[in-house]
């Protein structure tokens, strides 16, 4: 016995020290790089505009990237816990990155990167104040940004019903919409359908004159990050409504479900609404053959919404020079127009190259000129995002009317929507713990009645068997003649 | 202790570090996370989870779903999977291995690939859109029958044919024979069709997530949820300590109605 447990002991000492080994079998410099799944370009395609930029970075700076991906800011949040120092960059979401930050989980930039950095020179100055206003310059860099909203068919539905969130809580689309399967988002949608009345109220007194835009956007941020316990009853019951008129809840099949019409809306980030549309749309192939579609559009609710952010940050112990300089090289306006069309979503980085890109993929002519229907171009303004980036004067698309509701909307919101949209605060542990079991609650709702009587017929039955089972026992212990004995 | 000299005894040990490795140590810190909680001060022991788990609405309800679910789709295993097996165990045929594998062949292709394709197949057939229990428990069933079918069969086709002839000898007719004798002596594998049909589809939540679109939450989605969403690793252990405490009670229930004697004949898998 003694034996086993020495080679048992010796072969537990081999095989950490084994994978040690493994592990250190070349001394090239690494970057373990953790993104959200499909969120970067990832293929050399010319003509498509993608490019391999994992590939480009290794080459250009003689380095290995390991890179991998998660699904949720919660999966990504559990592995930093169980593997601390395992990644030197992370792209978390805005209430992750507080999150994060409040922990003291992640490395400061260096100076040089916040004042030469690629990054700061390109970033949009929108972006940059709002981290700015965050206190967030010093830990995160924006990646990708955008709002949520409604994806919908405009043919099988009616707009006017989606100006407000409370537009999928309708018999009307009774099984034709989904949500996310997401606990923040979802919340989000709740309370902003409980607190619809109030923030129109609002946009009221706003249009009048009575609240400043710092103000407005002020109160729906309070309001849209509300956790009382009143707020979390009344957005279990809503949510608990709203999921007997839903299809269901989706993790990332929401747009390939819009494309293949089994729903009508979703609700959804601006980024998967873009890829939904540009998937969906008819199209002619290179063989000029034409593949019938539908125009999907996108559209923001009048009552708020939620305007979210993707950033990189260095968790501590990072190879932090190597990260800057990962992000840098993602911030090159050539590298971040390719992402922009890998993956549908709007990247921080503004300035004229990606202006013109912009113009190139929505824009339809120029001042002056008509659509197919003789109607004239309108401006769509994103100045606000490109203002001061570049050397044009005026950044607007010139796009024809129904194009607004299109991928440009989802693309860069509307200086308008931007007023309406609040930041998802980080909420603390407790709270965090009372919202999870407001979801769970949702989730597990209702339990139909054929599930209890089910249990009552089982129950019944099983009770009868072990009954009978138990009564035929004693019956044959008892038979057994005299002079009879049992043979084994 | 001048050379290395193997018996059979140490031929064990590869399998004795697997399972302290990967069972035993697993099962102990699951049991050390189910009974505490984790406090700003540090890691306390607590009944908290367990009392959580039984006073807690949504909790119940999925427990309730779960069993539903994993009740009806083994009665409907066993329902649809009982006449094939005797059919195929009884026949004459040469090629019965044959036949048999035709219906252990979708085993053999990846099962979230076959979920999706039933995903489409239902949304077709226009049940997809608001029969989320009735898809669930197709797509269990569907995932299941092969683990149900397979126990039976090796359980009726071992069944002596003497023992059939002489109850008809003694003057059974065929339901007689068929409820005294072939039932009861294929028990074994009805048994251990259940277990092996109930107990995953209990937790199988690949299914009921993706055939139900996430409407239906059964525990093992929940547990999943603890550990990936919720980050309270605390609760999930303690759920997983029931379900395992449920699973081992069905057994014990199940396991009740087993005749010693038919242990032996090796049709029982578990």
């Amino acid at each position: 016995m003694k034996r086993i447990a020495a080679i048992a002991a010796a072969l537990l000492l081999i095989i950490p020290s084994l994978l040690l080994f493994a592990g250190c079998s070349n001394d090239e410099r690494v970057l373990r790089v953790f993104n959200w799944e499909e969120y970067i370009s990832e293929e050399d395609d010319p003509e498509s505009g993608s490019i391999d930029i994992i590939a480009a970075f290794e080459e250009e700076y003689g380095v290995t990237v390991e890179y991998s991906t998660f699904g949720t800011n919660e999966n990504m949040y559990n592995e930093l816990q169980i593997n601390p120092g395992g990644y030197d960059l992370v792209c978390p979401s805005d209430y992750m990155i507080m999150k994060m930050i409040d922990e003291d989980m992640v490395e400061p930039f260096s100076d040089e990167f916040l004042q030469n950095g690629t990054y700061s020179q390109h970033v949009s100055p929108y972006i940059a104040d709002l981290f700015e206003s965050n206190g967030w310059t010093q830990y995160a860099a924006a990646y990708m940004w955008g709002t949520m909203g409604y994806v919908y068919n405009p043919n099988l539905v009616d707009v006017e019903d989606l100006t407000s969130w409370a537009g999928i809580w309708n018999e009307k689309y009774r099984s034709k919409s989904t949500i996310k399967d997401s606990v923040r988002d979802s919340y989000f949608l709740g309370v902003a359908y409980v607190y619809r009345d109030e923030l129109t109220a609002l946009a009221q007194r706003h249009a009048g004159g009575e609240l400043n835009d710092e103000e407005y956007n002020a109160q729906i941020t309070s309001i849209m990050n509300r956790t009382d316990q009143e707020t979390l009853d009344r957005v279990a019951d809503a949510l608990i409504e709203l999921k007997s008129l839903l299809y269901g809840f989706e993790v990332d099949s929401g747009k390939q479900d819009m494309i293949t019409g089994k729903i009508t809306i979703n609700f959804c980030w601006s980024g998967d609404g873009v890829y939904a549309m540009d998937e969906a749309e008819p199209f002619t192939d290179d063989d000029g053959v034409y593949h019938d579609g539908i125009y999907l559009n996108y559209v923001v609710p009048d009552e708020c919404t939620n305007i979210w952010f993707d950033g990189w940050v260095m968790p501590k112990g990072a190879d932090t020079e190597l990260a800057e300089a990962f992000i840098n090289f993602l911030s090159r306006p050539e590298n971040a127009i390719a992402n922009m069309n890998y993956i549908g979503y709007t990247s921080a980085i503004a300035g004229d190259e990606v202006f013109d890109e912009m113009v190139d993929w929505y824009g339809e002519g120029e001042e002056g000129d008509v659509d197919e229907n003789g109607d004239p171009l309108v401006p769509y303004d994103i100045n606000y995002f490109f203002e001061g980036t570049g050397e044009y004067d005026d950044y607007s698309i010139w796009v024809s009317e129904e194009s607004l509701s299109r991928q440009v909307s989802a693309q860069y919101p509307t200086e308008e929507v931007i007023l309406r949209s609040a930041v998802m605060a980080n909420f603390d542990n407790e709270t965090n713990a009372l919202v999870n079991d407001m979801w769970e609650q949702v989730k597990s709702q209702p339990v139909p009645v054929g599930a209890y009587v089910t249990i009552a017929v089982i129950a019944a039955a099983v009770l009868v068997i072990v009954l009978t089972y138990l009564y035929r026992g004693k019956r044959s212990a008892a038979k057994p003649k005299k002079g009879y004995r049992r043979a084994d | 202790m001048t050379s290395l000299r193997f018996s059979r005894k140490q031929l064990c040990i590869p399998y004795a570090l697997f399972l302290i490795l990967f069972v035993v140590i697993p099962m102990l810190m699951i049991l050390f996370y189910a009974f505490t909680v984790s406090t700003p001060d540090g890691i306390r022991f607590s009944f908290s989870n367990l009392v959580n788990f039984f006073t807690s609405e949504a909790k119940l309800s999925t427990l309730l779903m779960s069993f539903t679910i994993a009740i009806i789709s083994t009665a409907v295993c066993l329902v649809i999977a009982y006449p094939i097996a005797y059919i195929l165990a009884r026949s004459k045929l040469k090629k019965k291995q044959v036949l048999l594998m035709i219906f252990i062949l979708p085993m053999w292709i990846n099962f979230v690939l076959r979920i999706t394709a039933l995903r489409e197949l239902l949304n077709a057939i226009g049940l997809l859109e608001s029969h989320n229990y009735l898809c669930t428990i197709i797509g269990m069933v569907y995932d299941f029958l092969p683990f149900m079918i397979l126990p039976l069969y090796t359980s009726l086709e071992k069944l002596d044919n003497s023992y059939l002839e002489a109850a008809a000898d003694l003057g059974g007719n065929k339901f007689n024979v068929f409820t005294k004798i072939t039932f009861p002596l294929s028990m074994p594998g009805v048994i251990s069709g259940i277990t092996m049909v109930f107990m995953p589809s209990m937790t199988n939540y690949v299914v009921s997530d993706t055939l139900s679109n996430f409407n239906i939450t059964i525990l093992g989605k929940q547990i999943d949820q603890y550990f990936t969403t919720y980050y309270d690793w605390h609760m999930g252990s303690m759920i997983s300590i029931i379900l395992l405490v449920i699973i081992f009670l069905s057994m014990l229930l199940t396991g009740g109605f087993k005749d010693s004697k038919n242990d032996a004949r090796g049709a029982n898998l578990w």
